[in-house]
């Protein structure tokens, strides 16, 4: 009896001892997770998160990351500082995902900052232009920005204006003027324009979005014709892409140039015949699928799998946030923070934004990934990219007739 | 009366004040006169439902320019799935918002009517928020609008060259202004909401059914901003927050006009709108528009504040 007990319990030990080591195996080799916050209320947060979905699964068909499945879990910031700075504690305390990506506005990460140092987890982050943030995050060896920050999006288009200028003669600014809407985001961005583009004349005055209650520009659109200026842009939101357009040839204004400065476009602003000529600032457009082939790949992926086009270029953006942090993962063979961190460092991904991206010092920052943004037109109801040349899809139409 | 009789009227004197100002601003500004009169139509066209139901049924609803979304919503879907014109879908907005008003009167509005003012304005606020949230699970926060030819048409009068289609806000409000008089003034059931309103327990004895009133004033009212808001669509995007600044301005409205006086809430938002418009014209005042439609409001009230103390004195 003594002899069967013995046995019985060696048994059982085994067992136990098979039963922790495949438990054990399966914790270590559980999937590898990226956390993301993005305001999926938003056409920029909702495609920047289907096309992190697209990514994910393009990787786990190709086998996964180091062996392991790659998941990626997005909750929702609702464009609030507290809900972000939270879904942050939640990806980190609940879900324990191994790296942060996702974002979109600088007012929610600037609250999300102190939750983000708490942990010190790598974060690669998409959004966030604000300088405000840069200033924030100075310091920080685990922390990766990719979006261009304010005062470098300023900078290429004063490079980019320069080159078109030097390029087609027939094209020259002298005289701007600037409406921006009268919150933060506008005036914020007009007194950064005014120290970029010294050497342009510039006027600006305020008006009220329509985001925010406003909706009637014709006043400062009377005050910019009576200013005749070379090119006329104005920073509102893209409630007012459409209105403006209307009431501007209502009053029969049609500077050479028009330039509209929004976060994102209406998804029909292109059908209108209004969007003809108007210029537009962004880092991407569908039509770079012409000259960019991982650009084709991402555009055929994504229809593919949404039976939508992507419209914001948070979409190539959330695609590229998760395939940069893939690869180097599979760089670094681990996903220990220093090796990680040593390999995101030699980042060099060709993004379907077009450029190839890396890793560069910014003013207060070593981790910087996009450098600037380029200069678009609506033409025959599509953007196309006139600047920079090596990415330009088409010509520019100059001058802007309204029709 | 002599003629420095009727000059010695108080309105007489306003309505040549009115006019003197007018002939000024014809000569100073006339871009902010015309576009003025032109933006404060459409905050009159907004204001009046929502003067329906505060002066007859007695609440203040602050889901009204979540209503006035919901009806641009609605006349966007029928343009992309039907090709069907906003102005057109006008007369299709007026039968489903009469349906959602009643219906929303009747599972909500209906319970809190005895109940204490605040519990009812934070009912409104619960369907604001509702209507609002749920167009943003539907629909997201990206703006929608139409493109259509004729809201950028102009005219050109002597040297002026200006927008003509804007003007519709303002033939809508006047035609609205005098349905909603005749209405009320002449038809039984009207005659019988304003009864409701000033006293409705007097209402009630003498037999007028109270609670119908309310029913078909609230249904009239959604029914109205629903379709206002297939107009508003013509020349502004539609987002779910597009309504609460402009439920916040036609309560102003009413306040400056005072409660039940539909004719002054049109004089008050063709003023504010002069107002905002001739703000506006000058260069760097761009922002202050806002503060002078708030400044204009707080005047008027202290005005008539003031002018009601030495009337009783």
């Amino acid at each position: 009896m003594f002899a069967g007990s013995k046995i019985a319990r060696g048994t059982l030990l085994a067992v136990v001892a098979v039963f922790g080591l495949v438990f054990l195996a399966g914790a270590q080799e559980g999937a590898i997770k990226l956390g993301a916050v993005l305001p999926l209320g938003d056409i920029t947060g909702a495609q920047a998160a289907k096309a992190m979905e697209l990514a994910v699964d393009e990787i786990n068909a190709a086998g996964g990351v180091l062996g392991r499945e790659l998941e990626v879990i997005v909750i929702d910031s609702e464009f609030d500082a507290a809900k972000g700075a939270a879904a942050i504690d939640r990806l980190a305390t609940v879900d324990e995902v191994d790296i942060f990506i996702g974002g979109m506005s600088s007012g929610v990460h600037l609250g999300q900052i102190p939750t983000l140092k708490k942990y010190e987890k790598v974060t690669v982050w998409i959004g966030a232009a604000s300088s405000l943030v840069e200033e924030a995050v100075q310091g920080l060896d685990w922390y990766f920005h990719i979006h261009p920050w304010d005062y470098l999006q300023g900078q290429s288009y004063v490079d980019g204006w320069a080159a078109i200028e030097e390029e087609y003669p027939l094209i020259t600014i002298d005289k701007a003027f600037w409406a921006y809407e009268d919150g933060a985001f506008g005036t914020g961005s007009y007194q950064g324009s005014l120290i970029a583009h010294e050497d342009w004349e510039n006027i600006g005055d305020s008006f009220t979005s329509a985001a925010l209650g406003g909706g009637d520009y014709r006043s400062i659109l009377r005050l910019a014709q009576e200013e005749d200026p070379d090119i006329f842009i104005w920073v509102g939101y893209g409630s007012d892409a459409l209105p403006i357009m209307e009431q501007a040839i209502e009053i029969g204004f049609t500077p050479p140039l028009f330039v509209g400065s929004p976060p994102g476009w209406p998804a029909d602003f292109g059908e209108s015949p209004l969007a003809e000529g108007v210029i537009a600032y962004g880092m991407w457009a569908p039509s770079i699928s012409n000259v960019s082939a991982v650009s084709q790949a991402f555009w055929d992926g994504y229809i593919a799998m949404y039976d939508e086009e992507p419209a914001t270029y948070f979409a190539p953006l959330g695609y590229t946030n998760v395939y940069v942090v893939v690869e180097a993962i599979e760089r670094a063979g681990t996903l220990e923070k220093e090796a990680l961190i040593d390999a995101l460092e030699a980042t060099e991904y060709e993004s379907p934004v077009g450029e190839t991206l890396t890793f560069t010092a910014s003013n207060l920052i070593d981790h910087q990934g996009f450098q600037g943004q380029k200069i678009l037109q609506w033409q025959d109801g599509e953007q196309q990219v006139i600047w920079p040349f090596e990415f330009a899809t088409a010509l520019p139409r100059y001058p802007f007739t309204g029709r | 009366m002599t003629l420095l009789g009727r000059l010695g009227h108080r309105k007489v004197q306003l309505a040549l004040g009115a006019l003197a100002a007018v002939v000024l601003l014809l000569l100073w500004k006339p871009y902010a006169l015309i576009e003025g009169v032109q933006r404060g139509g459409l905050y009159a066209l907004i204001a009046l439902p929502m003067a329906l139901i505060l002066g007859i049924v007695g609440i203040i609803n602050l889901a009204h320019g979540e209503f006035m979304m919901l009806g641009a919503y609605f006349a966007y879907i029928l343009f992309r799935s039907a090709g069907m014109d906003p102005l057109v879908a006008i007369l299709p907005a007026l039968g489903a918002f009469a349906i959602l008003g009643a219906l929303t009167y009747i599972l909500t509005i209906r319970r809190a009517l005895k109940a204490p003012e605040l519990n009812q304005l934070l009912l409104t606020f619960g369907l604001a928020m509702m209507a609002s949230q749920f167009a943003n699970l539907l629909w997201t926060s990206q703006p929608y609008k139409p493109s259509l030819m004729y809201v950028y048409s102009s005219m050109r009068v002597g040297g002026l060259t200006f927008g003509s289609y804007a003007f519709v806000y303002v033939a809508a409000a006047l035609a609205l202004l005098v349905g909603l008089l005749l209405f009320l003034r002449r038809t039984r059931l009207g005659k019988a909401a304003l009864a409701v309103g000033q006293n409705p327990r007097g209402a009630k004895l003498v037999g007028i059914d109270v609670n119908r009133t309310y029913l078909l004033i609230f249904t009239l009212a959604i029914a109205l901003i629903g379709a206002i808001g297939a107009m508003f669509l013509t020349r502004h995007s539609v987002f779910p927050s597009v309504g609460s600044s402009y439920t916040m301005k036609s309560f102003c409205l009413i306040a400056m006009a005072g409660i039940g006086n539909l004719v002054g809430i049109v004089w008050g938002g063709l003023a504010l709108g002069v107002a905002e418009a001739l703000v506006s014209s000058f260069r760097g005042y761009g922002g202050w528009a806002d503060v002078v439609f708030f400044a204009v409001l707080v005047a008027v009230i202290m005005g008539r504040s003031y002018w009601m103390r030495r009337l009783t004195a």
